[in-house]
């Protein structure tokens, strides 16, 4: 289980003005809720962008404000596509000693014998939905592609999980497979001109000039 | 080259190419993409183009994936004609690419291979490209 802090601020000024000036500030405005009432906070932008390289849903922050604090997972977030920048968090509040479920991101190891081969590692899935408690929460689950021939593939009921961990992925789920490439042909030298396609057109279309 | 098997009509309105893309905005199948700074349509001989320059340069292993599939006809009036007489005839096709689109994606290769093949498939775009990786590999 990986954990962080960070530290929050109680936050006043709501909607869509309130939260730009918020942003002006170089905060961030989030939200926590889960089992108590949800709280509106803003953190710190540049401390959490830092830290957010290392933080996913499956990591647990303790956000300490003046008083409290609260243990928390990344539940979801919105950034601004091009800018990268977060606009918004949504932090979940787990109980400790409680069940939770969330999401964490499967990692291969080793050199499959079928990419030596030529084959290329397609992954699939590349989150798994688990159930466990906070203190047995997985950082990843690391699955050994090493015996892996040609078009040979990962189920998720292959995958064995960490003691204390149960997951919730369908297990016929395909986790990855290695697949083969087929080689690149020459690009056609004969031309797709839109009226091919038209050649199946309606009779209503309209007339040629 | 990429183009619709059938359509129900032979030629649209152009529509409009406003705002940022809301869906296919994230990196869903592969570790890296190709994004778009910009809107453009970007025609099916420039897709091919790019993916043509990417494959080549990963060579084998690796996998591409196009994001975006150019179903837009685009239709031009032939040389020396008057205007009026209705619209021009179907020449190519396009596909409306918005600021955020992720147009390829890459898995199985190194992220240095992955970065060169996105910059050569980009220069074969008229658009100003950006490359992407999926957050959880940025690590």
């Amino acid at each position: 289980m990986d954990s962080k802090t960070l530290t929050c601020a109680p936050r006043t000024d709501f909607g869509k003005g309130g939260a730009k000036r918020v942003r002006k500030e170089g905060k961030i405005p989030a939200v926590i809720y889960g089992h108590n009432e949800p709280v509106s906070i803003s953190i710190d932008a540049r401390e959490f962008s830092k830290k957010f390289h290392t933080v996913s849903e499956n990591t647990i922050i303790t956000l300490k404000d003046k008083d409290k604090s609260y243990d928390v997972l990344v539940k979801e977030y919105q950034d601004d596509i091009l800018t990268e920048k977060i606009l918004h968090i949504d932090f979940f509040e787990i109980e400790r000693g409680k069940v939770l479920k969330t999401h964490v991101p499967v990692h291969t190891t080793g050199n499959a014998i079928g990419v030596k081969l030529g084959g290329v590692l397609e992954v699939s899935l590349h989150e798994l939905e688990i159930e466990c408690l906070p203190k047995d929460l997985p950082q990843e689950i690391v699955v050994d592609i090493t015996p892996l021939e040609l078009n040979a593939s990962v189920h998720v009921s292959d995958i064995t999980p960490p003691a204390g961990v149960k997951i919730l992925t369908a297990p016929e789920t395909s986790v990855l497979h290695i697949a083969t490439i087929k080689k690149e042909e020459a690009a056609p030298v004969a031309e797709e001109s839109p009226e091919a396609a038209e050649s199946e057109d309606s009779s209503g279309s309209e007339s040629e000039e | 080259m990429l183009s619709p098997k059938r359509t129900k009509y032979r030629k649209r309105h152009r529509g409009n190419w406003k705002g940022n893309a809301t869906t296919g905005n994230k990196i869903s199948f592969g570790d890296f993409g190709l994004v778009s700074t910009e809107n453009k349509w970007i025609t099916n001989r420039q897709i091919e183009a790019a993916r043509i320059a990417m494959t080549r340069h990963i060579k084998r292993g690796g996998k591409v994936w196009i994001r975006i599939f150019p179903d837009i006809p685009y239709t031009k009036k032939p040389a020396e004609t008057r205007m009026g007489k209705g619209k021009g005839n179907p020449e190519y096709w396009v596909a409306n690419v918005k600021p955020g689109t992720v147009m390829f994606e890459m898995a199985g290769v190194s992220t240095e291979l992955a970065k060169e093949a996105m910059r050569l498939a980009g220069s074969k775009l008229p658009i100003i490209t950006k490359f992407a990786v999926r957050r959880d590999l940025e690590q």
